[in-house]
């Protein structure tokens, strides 16, 4: 999570929220969360767990979200 | 009342204390979402301000204001971590309790930097950036 926070800080076309998944059960249904972190990108489901700062960006700049 | 126990509440105010900027906290309150069954009798807003009042106690380097409903928020009750009251994109919904307390203590530190601590590198590709993105994480107080 700090590691989405801190993209949020480098980059303007970044944001970033955490989200306490007990707190709204029917947006975490709704992104299927059934283990924590679960990492959602412009409103698409992408992966679980932490990953190394490398891997997440790779991800996050993946042509997918072009 | 402190939201920390005695010595936990030294350390955070020594690293709240070195922050390199002011970061603001802006608790966002408005319709709250049923809660789940067993947590009915808790108030997640007022717990929220209460911890947030309580983060913003220990050091003058960080400040709160609490808003009704406003602008840029999704759902209640939030915070907005601002730094040098500055609106990022940074938010946290639902109340930081348990293990994410420390997450939100983390993100003040982080705010607070005046230099990412971010790899160059992983900069210089965020800078190649050109779309926007909105990263949201899903988390769990335990």
């Amino acid at each position: 999570m700090l590691l989405a926070y801190r993209l949020a800080l480098a980059s303007p076309r970044i944001r970033a929220s955490a989200i306490e998944a007990t707190e709204f059960p029917s947006l975490a249904d709704s992104m299927d969360v059934w283990s924590v972190p679960r990492i959602v990108v412009n409103g698409v489901p992408q992966w679980d767990g932490a990953v190394p700062e490398r891997v997440f960006i790779d991800r996050i700049l993946a042509p997918a979200f072009e | 009342m402190s939201i920390f126990q005695a010595d936990e509440e030294g350390r955070v105010r020594k690293l709240l204390d070195a922050l390199d900027r002011p970061v603001e906290l802006l608790v966002a309150h408005g319709p709250e979402e049923t809660p789940l069954p067993g947590a009915r009798d808790m108030d997640f807003g007022a717990e929220t301000e209460r911890i947030v009042t309580g983060l913003a106690a220990l050091s003058d380097n960080v400040t709160y204001r609490v808003e009704d409903e406003p602008e840029g928020f999704e759902r209640y009750p939030a915070i907005a971590v601002l730094p040098d009251g500055e609106d990022v994109g940074i938010r946290y919904y639902g109340l930081p309790w348990g293990y994410e307390l420390a997450s939100l203590i983390g993100s003040v530190l982080e705010a607070g930097k005046s230099e990412s601590s971010l790899a160059p590198e992983s900069l210089e590709r965020l800078a190649a950036l050109e779309r926007d993105l909105t990263i949201d994480v899903f988390v769990t107080p335990t």
